[in-house]
């Protein structure tokens, strides 16, 4: 087990980061690269004024027009989006280990809280799973890739909330956590969850045409 | 799963597409895909596709998909999924079959009126893939007959209804002399260099609607406007080959429209009541040309009626008595804001404006738009049937007491009146041109000589 | 008479929890918690004697060590204090929080050793 969880908790993880950071990194630039070669046009387009109007309408709840006709949906996503970035980063025990190995540490969740917004995770990926297999104009557009990805996502939350609360073999389900864990930071940059780091781009732009030569809201 | 059925598309004969379809292979057409895709696509193309997480959430701003009953292949994104995507998928290399329908999908069930960009949480730009795909269609010569026709029309005559150089000063000549039965001295100042304004309109209107040259000569001599019109090519500034995907005619015809107004050394342009030509040289055509900005003051009629009626240059002599509503164009809408202008202009004019809903840059499209209407009679159908909540929409503002549509846009004009007449709505549809020429105060001379 | 099964069950989970607590006050020794006021986690177990005779320790200051200006002290041992007398709960002056001094002085020398527990369920059992 020692060796196991050393491996995975250790070269494995100095890999996921390096993946997901560098990955990230390299979309961007790229995509930036790619503007520049072929769409310079684009840039002259941006505008920090109306991307970020844009932004900010679509981060709140039910600012805009689509958010407020779909308030199910409306308050699960961002439920399940901002417990999906928050439990990991303020998790006690993640915490822990950053300062174990680097001497950092910060802000943590108390555990009861981490727990619940575990569950939310959890739920929410449940929730997107029974859309896509329930609802026409989802499941129309649905491949195999959405299920792997929605997977890849909901694996941490799973097996960190079975470790957290020590169900079944406790020290096999830490391992396949770590495993997860690394497994999603590695996709995201290199699966449609580069959503996460493309969508303000395609908003910011969207934002900018709207308001800057279409003087409409984009909400 | 199982697809939707989609037969009455099978059924439908079009033999621009039909005879396009039959010449390919799929060498063929992997060859142009990707041609098109290596040096015409870049970022936005890869990016849109690579960050859509396919969720849906596009479906309920589509009036294809809401009038289908939530047919999910008529949403934005399965409208993407069928064309797009497939052909990244494959890599281009697609059947012939498979162009068929994409072509009709992308002209015909698209009106590329952008009202998704509005409801998708990323902001993907699903028109424009739309646009990618029918400019694959056009270099894959795969194009629906008659809207090619007033692409080939564009591309002969520099205007899009085949009006021959005679005919149009021809035709101006007769409704100056028409309008002059009504106001003597009226005149409508054909190449008039250093006037302020230049005046253009869309082919149609010298070609079937020369009332509404004639009504804008009244409006423009009440209201003391220093304007001309050119008397060559130039004068048209309506593009269908924006709509068939032939980028380059789009960029003759923008260069020849911007050329003569720098010719005439006019302050700005005025255009008539138009959608698709506001966006072809507004947003479309001047970026081809490589304007991120169009290089003259582009005013829209709405703009120019809201002016000269805040300025007091035209009065009202008695507002427009029966209630009407009001129709957003999405081209001056949701592409340039003109909706509070278009407001102002109806209560300046109108008794009482009753809005119908959703409004504004939230409107629905007309059906007819983004050349769809162009694509004639084999596709009139596909409109009118796939834009059965606008029929609903106008419906519910004729129960509010509305009793006459404005539609400030020829497009929506014409695709309106077949859902009105189509689906029984009875409302009446006019231009605010044509209302304003009712309403305005007009010198007594005029109304003597008539 | 339809609740005696419903009694019976109550019965049987009151007998499984008063011998799980008799159980665990009688076997199971626990590392000293009280310093922390708002734990999130169980105390860690740990039974002293067993653990120092399974991992043949036999000088005090193995553990309960002496550091003077950085440097361990070989021959002093502070098995008469308190952990928490020079690890405070924020840590500071190159000294580590209680919790990392906790984490280190187990969960380290079972990572040099490769041997005992390193998880966090490990030791703080639920």
């Amino acid at each position: 087990m020692h060796t196991f969880y050393n491996f995975v908790s250790g070269p494995l993880t100095w890999i996921a980061f390096l993946l997901f950071f560098g990955g990230s990194f390299y979309r961007i630039v790229n995509m930036l690269f790619l503007v520049n070669k072929k769409e310079k046009f684009i840039f002259s387009y941006m505008s920090w004024r109306y991307s970020l109007r844009s932004i900010f309408h679509w981060i709140i709840p039910f600012a805009t027009t689509n958010w407020r006709r779909q308030p199910v949906l409306t308050v699960i996503t961002f439920a399940f989006h901002i417990c999906l970035m928050a439990t990991p980063i303020f998790l006690l025990s993640h915490v822990i280990l950053w300062d174990e190995s680097f001497s950092i540490s910060w802000w943590t969740l108390p555990d009861v809280l981490a727990d619940v917004m575990t569950i939310v995770v959890i739920l929410g990926a449940i929730y997107f799973l029974v859309r896509r297999l329930s609802q026409p104009e989802v499941k129309y557009v649905t491949s195999a890739s959405d299920y792997v990805i929605l997977t890849i996502v909901a694996a941490p939350f799973v097996t960190g909330f079975l470790a957290y609360h020590q169900w079944f073999a406790y020290p096999l389900i830490m391992c396949l956590h770590v495993l997860a864990g690394n497994i999603m930071l590695a996709a995201i940059p290199f699966t449609r969850l580069s959503h996460m780091l493309f969508s303000p781009f395609t908003r910011a732009y969207m934002g900018s045409e709207f308001g800057g030569v279409r003087n409409a809201r984009d909400w | 799963m199982p697809e939707p059925s989609k037969k009455e598309e099978n059924e439908i004969v079009d033999e621009g597409i039909d005879v396009g379809v039959s010449r390919l292979t799929e060498d063929k057409i992997q060859s142009v895909i990707n041609s098109v895709i290596d040096a015409e696509t870049g970022a936005r193309l890869k990016i849109y596709v690579d960050t859509c997480i396919h969720c849906g959430l596009c479906s309920d701003s589509c009036h294809y998909y809401l009038s289908h009953n939530n047919d999910p292949a008529y949403s934005p994104v399965g409208k993407v999924k069928q064309t797009i995507w497939e052909i990244l998928k494959k890599k281009g290399r697609v059947s012939p079959e498979f162009i068929r329908n994409a072509a009709i999908i992308a002209y015909t069930q698209c009106n590329l009126c952008k009202r998704c960009a509005q409801y998708c949480p990323f902001g993907i730009d699903i028109a424009y893939l739309m646009l990618v795909v029918r400019r694959i269609m056009h270099k894959l010569g795969v194009t629906p007959l008659y809207i090619q026709d007033t692409a080939h029309s564009h591309s002969v005559t520099m205007n899009q209804m085949w009006v021959k150089g005679d005919e149009w000063p021809d035709t101006l000549q007769w409704q100056e002399e028409e309008a002059q039965t009504e106001i003597p001295n009226l005149r409508i100042p054909l190449e008039k260099e250093g006037a302020d304004i230049m005046y253009s309109v869309i082919a149609p209107e010298p070609k079937f609607q020369a009332q509404l040259i004639y009504q804008t000569a009244i409006i423009m001599n009440v209201a003391g406007i220093d304007w001309t019109m050119p008397a060559s090519v130039g004068w048209d500034n309506s593009d269908m080959a924006m709509y068939t995907g032939d980028n380059e005619i789009m960029g003759r015809l923008k260069r020849a429209h911007f050329e003569t107004a720098e010719r005439l050394k006019v302050k700005k342009i005025v255009m008539g009541e138009c959608g698709h030509a506001f966006r072809s040289v507004y947003d479309m055509g001047n970026r081809w040309l490589g304007w991120s900005m169009p290089p003259f003051t582009i005013v829209h009629a709405i703009e120019f009626y809201h002016d000269i009626i805040k300025e007091g240059r035209i009065k009202i002599k008695k507002k427009f008595e029966q209630p009407i509503t009001l129709h957003d164009p999405c081209n001056v809408v949701r592409g340039a804001g003109l909706h509070e202008k278009a407001r102002y202009v109806a209560h300046a004019i109108c008794e009482k404006v009753i809005e119908m809903h959703p409004n504004r840059e939230h409107n629905y499209c007309c059906g007819a738009g983004g050349g769809v209407i162009n694509t004639g009679p084999p596709f009139k159908m596909t409109r009118i049937e796939g834009n059965r909540i606008k029929a609903e929409q106008l419906f519910s503002a004729k129960t509010k007491g509305a009793r006459v549509l404005i539609a400030p846009c020829h497009n929506c004009h014409s695709g309106l009146h077949d859902l009105v007449h189509h689906y029984e709505i009875g409302l009446d549809i006019k231009f605010f041109g044509d209302i304003i020429y009712e309403v305005m105060e007009k010198p007594e001379l005029g109304r003597e000589g008539k | 008479m339809r609740n005696i099964p419903l009694i019976a069950l109550f019965f049987l989970i009151g007998i499984i929890v008063t011998i799980n607590v008799g159980w665990a006050q009688e076997d199971m020794e626990v590392v000293d918690n009280s310093v922390f006021e708002n734990h999130q986690r169980t105390p860690s177990v740990f039974f002293h004697d067993e653990h120092n005779e399974n991992a043949g320790i036999d000088g005090c200051a193995e553990c309960h060590h002496i550091y003077e200006k950085g440097e361990r002290l070989e021959d002093e041992s502070s098995e008469d204090q308190s952990c928490s007398d020079c690890h405070n709960l924020e840590g500071g002056d190159g000294q580590p929080s209680l919790i990392k001094a906790f984490h280190g002085n187990c969960k380290g020398c079972h990572l040099d050793e490769k041997k005992g527990p390193i998880l966090c369920g490990e030791c703080h059992v639920k």
